[in-house]
């Protein structure tokens, strides 16, 4: 069961969210709707990322990749060079870094996908509420026994609507 | 400098404002299109008579190899650094009035990469092999010359492009999903798909807020590795007036120059056009106008530097390539470039009270003409004296070349013009009324 309520002021919103936070509810079990970013104090809905770190481990790993590539592509005919080394970081420095910047990119890319959910595949039952613009819309999952505190919880914090929604 | 206009607008002014522009078009707009259409088949076709008959039927020939196509590689991959540049530099400054600028700029970004990219393909000649840059297994166990920096150029410009394409989709997607709301079938079926079911829930926010930071920093290193990397086609080589040191900062310098005429072309032409003055005010041409001025007086002072320590060398083959573009073949177009590149923006946005928007563009595009120049007097006059006198020559373009560069500049019209029609030019859902961030 789901409910949905909205907010016209941002501490009228964080305010439920503590409240909500206090009566049990997890932060996983709320979600904030909104036309644009909005910017909730820290410590009220937070989000851990490990979008930096992913960056920087797809850097790495493309970046080392494509270092190996070169070195072992340069290996394989082996030129003669006199004396000359076949393999120069100097010489494919460029290529090393470019492909470990291309490996920020994708993981970043990547990254951003699975961590807002875009890609994962969403359950339909569970409502998206519609947002009017200068709306905020807190999502709420909760279960029985809660649904009538959490009611009473957005009631009292100055939500001008909530709704109720079942799922199928 | 106070709140701009549109910060006391309704949003439902402001959304209604900027999709407009998706959804009607003018006679004059399908004009301007169907006209530079033409441009870029007729290019298309020079291309193919190039294909057909080969590099004969340009100007290039022995000792001037590079012509107007490398030319306008450079040049193009220079304009490129308008978008992503000046819009990373912007969003990790946090300059408030960056938000209306910089989808515009990364636009520029996408269709300047794209169009630039193209010329070491038309420069290859037999262009169908331009796979074999890649390198791939193959039984002939040959691999491209990786110490090469046309290689490392392919490598940079496909790690550019590919971020540069994320760094313009990543913000358009929230106002893809508001644009998949209200609109035409075909269109709701598009922005659908390309918003991918985006609901405006703070994890999504959070995650795109993060990714644009990040891709920020990133598109940055990329960005001046690229037009280094550029650089170093001539720096790289010992030709004279082509080997320094200070061709990598140069560069990159005279590319965010030129990004920034480019961007302040394309907001004005686009201001006027799709009737956003209330969105693109006096202030933000102001402020990229003081910027094009930072960039000009900078960019006079790679280029004094770098004539200034050949002139004082005095090594004779450095002092040929030096002659001939002060005062003897090449001069017209380094005193043209001189006047476009220092003299008019010096003057126009220098002095307080002329600088307007009028001034703002009639320096723009002087500079956009300068810079184009810039870069033929760096390639072509070294090439016609090379170290060994005797060999020296003279480059002339054919109507082949003339007529492909005409189309590049043609096609980046159309694409612009069909992107201004498909997708809001300013990020909607950035431009929000915010009490405190003007300034």
């Amino acid at each position: 069961m789901y409910l949905i309520a909205d907010f016209r002021e941002q501490p009228k919103l964080e305010a439920a969210i503590l409240a909500l936070k206090a009566a049990g509810i997890t932060a996983d079990d709320m979600d904030v709707f909104s036309e644009e970013p909005v910017e909730l104090r820290r410590g009220i809905l937070d989000r851990p990322s490990r979008m930096s770190l992913v960056s920087v481990l797809g850097a790495i790993a493309t970046g080392g990749l494509a270092t190996v590539g070169l070195y072992a592509a340069q290996q394989s005919y082996r030129l003669v060079t006199g004396g000359m080394p076949i393999f120069s970081f100097w010489g494919t420095g460029v290529i090393s870094y470019e492909a470990t910047m291309l490996g920020a990119v994708l993981a970043t890319f990547g990254w951003f996908l699975w961590e807002s959910g875009l890609l994962r595949k969403r359950d339909k039952n569970i409502p998206v509420p519609t947002v009017l613009p200068g709306v905020m819309c807190l999502r709420v999952r909760c279960f029985d026994p809660h649904v009538t505190r959490a009611r009473q919880i957005l009631d009292s914090a100055g939500a001008t609507d909530i709704a109720r929604k079942e799922v199928a | 400098m106070a709140a701009s206009v549109p910060e006391l607008l309704p949003y439902a002014k402001i959304r209604e404002d900027l999709f407009r522009p998706l959804s009607s078009g003018s006679s004059r707009y399908w004009i301007t299109v169907f006209a530079a259409l033409a441009v870029v088949v007729l290019g298309m076709a020079a291309w193919g008579i190039q294909v057909r008959d080969g590099m004969g039927v340009t100007g290039l020939n022995r000792p001037v190899f590079w012509g107007f196509y490398i030319v306008d590689f450079v040049f193009w991959i220079g304009i490129s650094h308008a978008g992503t540049l000046i819009s990373a530099i912007l969003r990790l400054t946090d300059a408030a009035w960056r938000k209306p600028v910089t989808r515009a700029a990364e636009a520029i970004t996408v269709f300047c990469l794209m169009i630039g990219g193209m010329f070491p393909i038309i420069h290859l000649g037999r262009s169908w092999l331009f796979f074999w840059l890649i390198p791939y297994p193959n039984p002939r166990m040959l691999w491209p010359n990786f110490r090469s920096p046309l290689l490392w150029d392919l490598v940079a410009i496909l790690t550019y492009v590919t971020g540069s394409v994320i760094y313009l989709y990543l913000p358009l997607i929230p106002d893809m999903a508001q644009l998949a709301e209200h609109n035409v079938p075909w269109r709701r079926k598009l922005y659908r798909i390309l918003s991918l079911g985006w609901t405006g829930s703070d994890r999504e926010w959070h995650a795109l807020e993060r990714a644009m930071k990040l891709m920020a920093c990133i598109i940055l290193a990329v960005a001046v590795s690229v037009h280094t990397v550029v650089s170093w086609d001539f720096a790289m080589s010992i030709a004279p007036m082509w080997h320094s040191t200070i061709f990598g900062p140069y560069f990159v310098s005279g590319a965010i120059f030129s990004g920034i005429a480019a961007l302040l072309l394309v907001l004005g032409i686009l201001r006027r056009a799709l009737g956003l003055e209330l969105y693109l005010t006096k202030h933000h041409f102001d402020n990229l106008s003081k910027l094009l001025l930072l960039m000009s007086l900078l960019w006079f002072y790679f280029t004094f530097a770098e004539y200034q320590t050949v002139w004082y060398g005095n090594e004779p083959s450095e002092m040929a390539v030096f002659a001939s573009r002060i005062r003897g073949l090449y001069a017209p177009y380094f005193w043209i470039m001189v006047v476009c590149n220092f003299v008019v923006p010096f003057v126009l946005l220098g002095i307080r009270k002329l600088r307007t928007i009028s001034t703002a563009m009639i320096s723009s595009v002087c500079v956009i003409i300068g810079m184009w120049l810039e870069r033929y007097i760096i390639v072509v006059p070294t090439l016609g004296n090379p170290r060994m006198n005797t060999a020296s020559g003279v480059y002339t373009a054919t109507w082949i070349e003339f007529a492909i560069t005409a189309a590049t500049f043609a096609g980046m019209i159309v694409l612009y013009l069909l992107f201004s029609k498909l997708f809001p030019i300013i990020a909607v859902w950035e431009f929000k009324p915010h009490a405190v961030e003007e300034d």
